[in-house]
C-alpha cells in the first residue's frame, strides 16, 4: 500500500498528520487525521483537589482555555451540589460570549479567511493573512485585532486575567461587574455586533455571491450525512453555556435530549490502534466504522451542528441569519461541511448580540454572586458549547474532594471520525490513479477538515522549526518516490 | 524605554513551561518601573496583542531544533527563525507571521525584540517541572535576561 503523508497542518489550531493511503491502483484506500498524543493527564489530575480544576485543566488546551474553566466550574456545581446565583450565571455566560467573538473572529479571518477570501485554487504566497489584508483593506484587518482586542479586555475584566480566567468558584464566580465596566463592556457589545454583521456581509458578498464557491459548498465532495450534537436551552434555541444536550438524525429529527449528567448513556468511545485519541460515537447507534448515514452512530458537534440541532437563534438578528442560511441552502439539516464557516459567522453575532443582552441587563452588576456550597463531594458532570463543539468534563472525587477520576470529551474529539470522514471522501473524489497529486488537490483536501478548526488538543509552546507542509509519496515497498513541498520557492 | 519581558509557554507542560519558569523569576529581581514581566500562555496572535504598544520586548520560550541538546539556552532576534511567513505553528499562526502583520496593519509595534529560548527536550507529558536538564538551565536563561538590561542600562547611561 502507497502512503502520502500530509505533514504538518497548515493553519490551524493544534499540530497534526493527515496520512493518506493508496491501493496498488493508485486509487484511496484509507484516510485519517493522526494526532499527537499528550501524555500523564489522568496521572496528573488523580488527587488534587477538584477546586484546582478550573485552572489546571484550561492548561491543557491553549486554544479554548475559557471554555474548560467554565466547564470545569459547572462540573464543580454539580460535584458539590450547589446552583449557582442568578447573577452569577449571567456573568458567567456575558464572559463567554465576549470569547466567542474572539475565537470565531479569529478563525473566520486568519484561519479559513485566507480559503475563501483569496479562493482555494490561489497560490501560497497569496493565500495567507497578508493576501486577505491586501484583498479586504487595511481598515479591516485592523478592525479584526481591535475586535480581539476588546473583548480579551472583557474577558479580563470579568474572568480576573487575560485568557486563562480565574473567576470561576462552585456556586458562582469570585467578582462581580462594576457599573463602570459594565458600561464600557455594552459599548464593546455593541462594536461587535456591528463587526460581526460586517463579516457577515463580506460572507455573502464574496463567498455565497461567488457561484464557484456556492458550488463548492454544496457538493458532494464536501457532504456528509451525520447526526448532529449540540446544547440547547429550554425553547430549545441555541446556547453555549447551559442547557440540554439534543442530538437530530440525519432527517433533523430529534434523537436524543439529555442532561449533562447523562451523556454516558448516550456516548461511547471507539479506540483505533493507529491513533491515542478516541472516537466519541451514539451508543445507541452503534459504530458501524468511518462511514455516515442514519445506521452510523458518527456524529458532528460543529457550529453548523448547533444550528442544526437547535430551532433557532435567541436572538434577532442571528435569527434572521439562520433563516437566510438554510433558505439558501435548502433547508434542515444542512450537511455542507463548508457552510460550517457560515455558521460559525451567525454565531459570531449571537454571541455579540447576547452579550450586548446580557451587558444589559439590570441584574447583570448585583452582588449576589455565590452560593456556598454544603454538600460532600462525590461526583459531578459539566458541559458547555465549545466554540469547537460540545465540551464535557467528568470528575469523580473522594469525600474530601480529592480527584478520583477525571475524564474529558473536548470539543474536536467528538468530530474526530467526521473529520476522518471528511478527509477520506475529499481524497478518493481528488486522488485517482494517474492523477499528478498538485498543491491545489491537497489544498482542496485540507479544506474539509480545517471547516471544522480542529484543535488537537496540543497546547505545546516550543518554537518550531521549519515546517514546510510537506507530501511524502511511498511505494509500495514503502520506499519515497516523490516529495513535495508546499512551500518550496 | 518602555519595556515588556514576557515568556511564553504551558506550565503544566514540562519543559514547555520554561519560558514561564524563567519570566517568573526574572520578575523577582526587577525593579525598574519601566519593565513589565508577563506570562503569555498562546503564541501567535496572541504575541502580538501583548507586545503592542511597548518600546522593547524580550520573549522567553522553548524551543526545538533539530541537533540541540535539552537545557541549551540561546539569544535570537526575530530573523533567525526559520520559519518567517509560513503559516505552519502549532499555534494559529507562527508569531514572525504575528509581528508582519502587526507592520502591515501598521500598529503600534516594538521598534525591537530579542529572543531567549531554552532547548526543550520533553513537551508531551503533563508535568509541573521541567527535565533535569532544563531546570538546570533555568538560572542561566534568567541571567542572560537579566545582562540583557543591565547592558542597554549602560549603554543608554
Amino acid at each position: 500500500m502507497k502512503k502520502i503523508m500530509i505533514d504538518p497542518i497548515t493553519r490551524l489550531e493544534g499540530h497534526g498528520k493527515i496520512a493518506i493511503f493508496l491501493n496498488d491502483m493508485g486509487d484511496v484506500a484509507n484516510a485519517y487525521l493522526q494526532i499527537p498524543e499528550l501524555r500523564g493527564f489522568e496521572k496528573f489530575c488523580e488527587g488534587r483537589p477538584a477546586e484546582d480544576m478550573p485552572q489546571i485543566l484550561q492548561r491543557i488546551c491553549g486554544v479554548c482555555p475559557e471554555a474548560h474553566h467554565l466547564a470545569s466550574t459547572k462540573a464543580l456545581d454539580d460535584l458539590f451540589q450547589v446552583e449557582p446565583t442568578v447573577t452569577a450565571k449571567k456573568v458567567r455566560e456575558l464572559l463567554y460570549s465576549a470569547f466567542f467573538v474572539t475565537d470565531h473572529t479569529t478563525h473566520f479571518y486568519i484561519l479559513a479567511g485566507p480559503d475563501f477570501i483569496m479562493g482555494p485554487e490561489s497560490p501560497v504566497a497569496e493565500r495567507n493573512i497578508f493576501g486577505v489584508i491586501r484583498k479586504v483593506g487595511v481598515e479591516l484587518g485592523k478592525r479584526v485585532i481591535q475586535t480581539r482586542q476588546q473583548n480579551y479586555w472583557v474577558i479580563e475584566t470579568i474572568g480576573g486575567r487575560g485568557i486563562h480566567p480565574v473567576f470561576g468558584l462552585p456556586g458562582g464566580i469570585s467578582k462581580g461587574i462594576s457599573e463602570e465596566n459594565r458600561a464600557k463592556i455594552e459599548e464593546i457589545a455593541k462594536n461587535s455586533v456591528d463587526f460581526a454583521r460586517l463579516s457577515l456581509k463580506i460572507f455573502d458578498d464574496m463567498v455565497i455571491k461567488n457561484k464557484e464557491y456556492l458550488d463548492m459548498m454544496l457538493s458532494d465532495t464536501f457532504t456528509h450525512r451525520t447526526y448532529y450534537m449540540g446544547l440547547v436551552d429550554d425553547q430549545n434555541k441555541l446556547n453555549f453555556y447551559d442547557g440540554r444536550i439534543r442530538v437530530v438524525d440525519p432527517q433533523g429529527k430529534e434523537f436524543a435530549k439529555y442532561a449533562p449528567r447523562e451523556y454516558l448513556e448516550h456516548l461511547a468511545e471507539r479506540v483505533e490502534p493507529w491513533s491515542y485519541l478516541k472516537f466519541p460515537y451514539l451508543k445507541k447507534v452503534g459504530w458501524r466504522g468511518f462511514t455516515d448515514g442514519k445506521s452510523s452512530g458518527v456524529y458532528q458537534a460543529t457550529p453548523l451542528s448547533r444550528l442544526n440541532v437547535a430551532d433557532g437563534m435567541a436572538t434577532p438578528l442571528a435569527q434572521e441569519e439562520y433563516e437566510k442560511m438554510y433558505e439558501t441552502l435548502g433547508g434542515k439539516p444542512v450537511h455542507h461541511t463548508l457552510a460550517t464557516h457560515w455558521a460559525r459567522v451567525i454565531e459570531m453575532l449571537y454571541a455579540a448580540e447576547r452579550m450586548l443582552e446580557l451587558s444589559r441587563d439590570p441584574g447583570i452588576t448585583n452582588l449576589d454572586i455565590r452560593n456556598i456550597p454544603a454538600s460532600t463531594p462525590k461526583e459531578g458532570v459539566g458541559v458547555v458549547e465549545a466554540p469547537r463543539g460540545t465540551l464535557t468534563h467528568h470528575y469523580v472525587t473522594d469525600e474530601k474532594g480529592l480527584i478520583r477520576k477525571c475524564n474529558l470529551i473536548v470539543g474536536t474529539t467528538n468530530n474526530h471520525a467526521a473529520i476522518c470522514l471528511a478527509i477520506k471522501k475529499a481524497a478518493q473524489d481528488l486522488i485517482k490513479q494517474g492523477r499528478e497529486i498538485t498543491e491545489g488537490l491537497l489544498n482542496r483536501i485540507e479544506l474539509s477538515w480545517r471547516a471544522y478548526d480542529p484543535c488537537m488538543g496540543c497546547a505545546t509552546h516550543a518554537l518550531p522549526g521549519q515546517l514546510p507542509l510537506e507530501v511524502k509519496i511511498y511505494d509500495s515497498d514503502g520506499h519515497v518516490v516523490r516529495t513535495l513541498n508546499q512551500f518550496d520557492s | 524605554m518602555k519595556t515588556l519581558i514576557l515568556g511564553i509557554g504551558n506550565p503544566v507542560l514540562c519543559d514547555d513551561g520554561v519560558g514561564i519558569r524563567v519570566a517568573r523569576e526574572v520578575s523577582k529581581r526587577v525593579r525598574d518601573p519601566q519593565i513589565t514581566v508577563a506570562e503569555a500562555y498562546h503564541g501567535g496572535l496572541f504575541i502580538l496583542d501583548a507586545v503592542l504598544g511597548y518600546d522593547r520586548v524580550l520573549l522567553i520560550d522553548s524551543i526545538q531544533t533539530k541537533e540541540g541538546t535539552p537545557g541549551e539556552v540561546y539569544r535570537l532576534r526575530p530573523g533567525d527563525l526559520s520559519f518567517a511567513r509560513h503559516l505552519s505553528s502549532p499555534h494559529q499562526m507562527n508569531f514572525i507571521t504575528a509581528l508582519e502583520l502587526g507592520k502591515a496593519l501598521d500598529l503600534p509595534m516594538p521598534e525591537r525584540i530579542d529572543i531567549i529560548a531554552v532547548e526543550a527536550g520533553e513537551v508531551t507529558s503533563f508535568r509541573e517541572r521541567c527535565t533535569r536538564e532544563v531546570e538546570q538551565a533555568i538560572p542561566v536563561a534568567v541571567e542572560m535576561v537579566l545582562s540583557e538590561f543591565q547592558a542597554s542600562g549602560k549603554d543608554e547611561g
